[in-house]
């Protein structure tokens, strides 16, 4: 997976030619834009509580090793069994390995980010595991050999048309398109029956929480639920950096998590977990397992790019975004995208790979507006450009534009005569609604630049052209 | 996953990262969002009903099993599995509905899990309530089974007014007063706030994905 500069251009471009696609995405973010706006209304004081999350958040990250050894300790206290995965290889053979003891050759998945981050369903098919996706939209989007495109809406550029298509493709009988609701009992039935023969169900989680050493985990379909509930066996991988220190902390995550993601006040389900089924438990699973998956997020601890890891994947940036909200969420090719992901994903899986993405963004800010944790992404995305820049990761030619700007910008007379040159240069350019730009500076082809105006600013000013304000 | 003797695993590796990252931090102080509901039930009632799930509101517990009785037979139910923890407990339900299977979890052999697969409808208490988000919450334990309020495309739930509290704060602030020593979290507690839902098929909003379609919580005073 990467993203340059053409390759995130070509995938753009073929998403904002995609007139259904576009509608998807405006009528999909717009709605769980206003409905978060109405929920945080509801909220007494959204601001104080953000901010208040905001300082659980820093002081957590801060002394993370020691509210990640408190959870350890209450974790297997309960019976849990805890992993640690420097990277995604040694998270998948954990996963791998408690499969191959269990002997269970199907796994169900429920909803999980880590587990895309980590590629464990290739590493289980490798294995001999047959790992199936139960979110209905992973579901969809794994059926039909692509990858999630939004972070709670994974299947939200998949049209009703493709749905019914590739559910009655393994019912074995044609679905109606537009009978949603029967597409959905035929999705029940089907996944029903995987989870009741599943040796191993696999989830992400939301967070943990280190004072009794539980695992938390919102669905709105059940699909954690089931997962957790079903199987004989339940294995969670989740980052690091997502363990709350108590339940005062956990209330306040919660209660920004669902509201941020989907507008609702809580999620449907809230599940949590704290070690498998107590001897004489009516049912549950005889084992947990919780994989703690570093993968890159401990290298940016202390540093300029820390408050990344303040994150609660709610993925309310990507439906404020408008570079989101047009090149959709596969040109970024990264399970993370929009604004968080332009930011995450060149710093786990390197900035070389993924040159593109912190040019994704207009840094309009309302990412940072919209975010429950007030993560400033605009800062980062302006460090990890400058980070291009010192690595000589931006190509020489941008470099040397740039150079030059810098330098024109410095001074008042290269600006003038600068643009005194531009003048003359866009004569032959001009059209109706202003510069039609040629071949490589026009990648999109569908880009017009206002001209310059025949007189500047200054010139004016000093003719007396222009009447103070208010005057 | 130990690391051999002698070997640094890759726990001690990321523990030994994120050691040498540590600074001094204190958490702040914990707050409470003040809800002030005029009446928690009320309040209940509109949360859970807004999020597709349904309230029955009754005097009392005799009035609870009578709205049971004709949620059964509305939903037509011909196997009924049920927790046997309070109110549930105290009621012969075998002997009340003669006509339908009964499982009862922690109190019945055979298979739960099966009989749970196979039923109409599921039946159970709560260990609280919040009114704020109309939210019921469900725990694991010897007569409490998860499945009973996960598998059944109905499940019903009987929550005493005494029950409810008014949001995840006051019910996280009431849980850490009460905590022992030795008082352990159940292995799986679960924060229900209506039927099982997703909108993944062109934001079109459906009932029923994997857990129950139908989420009725029966209000009734106890006293």
């Amino acid at each position: 997976m990467t993203a340059t500069l053409p390759q995130f251009r070509r995938r753009a471009s073929v998403a904002i030619a995609d007139e259904r696609l576009q509608q998807a995405l405006d009528r999909g973010t717009g709605n769980f834009r206003r409905a978060r706006d109405v929920a945080f209304a509801e909220l007494p004081d959204a601001d104080g509580l953000r901010d208040h999350f905001k300082a659980i958040r820093t002081a957590t990250l801060a002394d993370l090793g020691t509210y990640l050894q408190r959870w350890e300790a209450n974790a297997s206290a309960a019976g849990t069994r805890v992993h640690w995965a420097r990277d995604g290889a040694e998270a998948c053979a954990a996963v791998v390995e408690i499969a191959a003891r269990r002997g269970a050759t199907s796994a169900v998945k429920g909803k999980s980010m880590a587990t895309e981050e980590i590629e464990l369903n290739q590493a289980l098919e490798a294995a001999g595991v047959t790992a199936t996706e139960t979110d209905l939209g992973d579901w969809l989007v794994q059926m039909a050999g692509e990858t999630p495109s939004h972070i709670i809406a994974p299947a939200i550029h998949k049209t009703r048309e493709q749905a019914a298509e590739l559910i009655g493709r393994l019912a074995g009988r044609v679905m109606p398109e537009d009978d949603i609701p029967a597409l959905t009992a035929a999705a029940r039935e089907l996944l029903r029956q995987r989870f009741l023969d599943a040796g191993i169900g696999i989830t992400g989680g939301n967070l943990m929480v280190a004072e009794t050493g539980s695992l938390v985990l919102v669905t709105n379909e059940g699909n954690g639920r089931m997962a957790t509930s079903v199987p004989p066996v339940h294995v969670a991988v989740i980052g690091i950096e997502k363990v709350a220190p108590d339940w005062d902390a956990a209330a306040v995550w919660l209660s920004l998590l669902a509201r941020s993601a989907s507008g609702q006040p809580l999620s449907v389900y809230t599940s949590i977990v704290t070690g498998p089924r107590l001897p004489d438990d009516a049912d549950g699973p005889e084992e947990v397992h919780v994989i703690l998956l570093d993968n890159g997020r401990s290298n940016l601890l202390g540093g300029e790019y820390e408050e990344a890891l303040q994150c609660i994947r709610c993925g309310a940036c990507l439906n404020a975004c408008p570079v989101y909200g047009e090149a959709g969420g596969h040109a970024y090719d990264s399970p993370y995208c929009g604004p968080i992901g332009a930011v995450v994903t060149p710093l786990l899986f390197g900035l070389e790979r993924y040159e593109a993405l912190p040019q994704a963004s207009s840094l309009c800010g309302a990412c940072r507006e919209i975010c429950p944790v007030r993560i400033d992404l605009p800062r980062m995305l302006v460090a990890l450009r400058r980070d291009q820049e010192e690595r000589a990761i931006t190509p020489w030619h941008l470099r040397w534009l740039e150079g030059l700007a810098a330098r024109i910008l410095a001074s008042p007379r290269r600006l003038r005569l600068a643009t005194g040159l531009l003048r003359w240069l866009q004569r032959p350019l001009r059209g109706r609604r202003g510069l039609r730009l040629p071949g490589v500076l026009n990648p999109a082809g569908d880009r017009a630049l206002p001209a310059l105006a025949p007189r500047s600013f200054r010139q004016m000013w000093a003719a007396g052209e222009l009447e103070e304000a208010g005057s | 996953m130990n690391p051999r003797a002698g070997e640094r695993g890759p726990r001690e590796a990321i523990l030994e990262r994120l050691a040498a990252a540590a600074r001094p931090t204190t958490l702040p102080p914990p707050r409470i969002w003040p809800q002030a509901f005029a009446d928690l039930a009320t309040r209940f009632e509109q949360a859970l009903t807004a999020a597709k799930g349904e309230v029955r509101r009754v005097a009392d517990l005799a009035g609870a099993w009578e709205t049971v009785d004709g949620i059964l037979d509305e939903v037509g139910a011909k196997a009924v599995v049920a927790n046997s923890e309070p109110p549930i407990a105290g009621m012969d339900l075998p002997a009340r509905w003669p006509e339908r299977r009964c499982h009862i979890a922690g109190a019945c052999g055979g298979d739960l899990r099966a009989a749970c697969a196979a039923a109409d409808v599921g039946l159970s208490g709560a260990a609280a309530a919040l009114a704020e988000t109309g939210t019921i919450v469900v725990a694991s334990g010897p007569t409490r089974s998860r499945l009973v309020t996960l598998l059944p495309p109905v499940h019903v739930a009987l929550v005493p007014l005494s029950g409810l509290t008014a949001d995840l704060f006051t019910w996280t602030a009431a849980r850490n007063a009460s905590l022992t020593a030795d008082a352990a979290m159940p292995a799986n507690v679960v924060l229900v706030s209506g039927p099982s839902k997703s909108a993944d098929i062109e934001f079109t909003l459906t009932l029923g994905v994997h857990g129950p379609g139908r989420l009725i919580a029966i209000l009734y005073d106890a006293d």
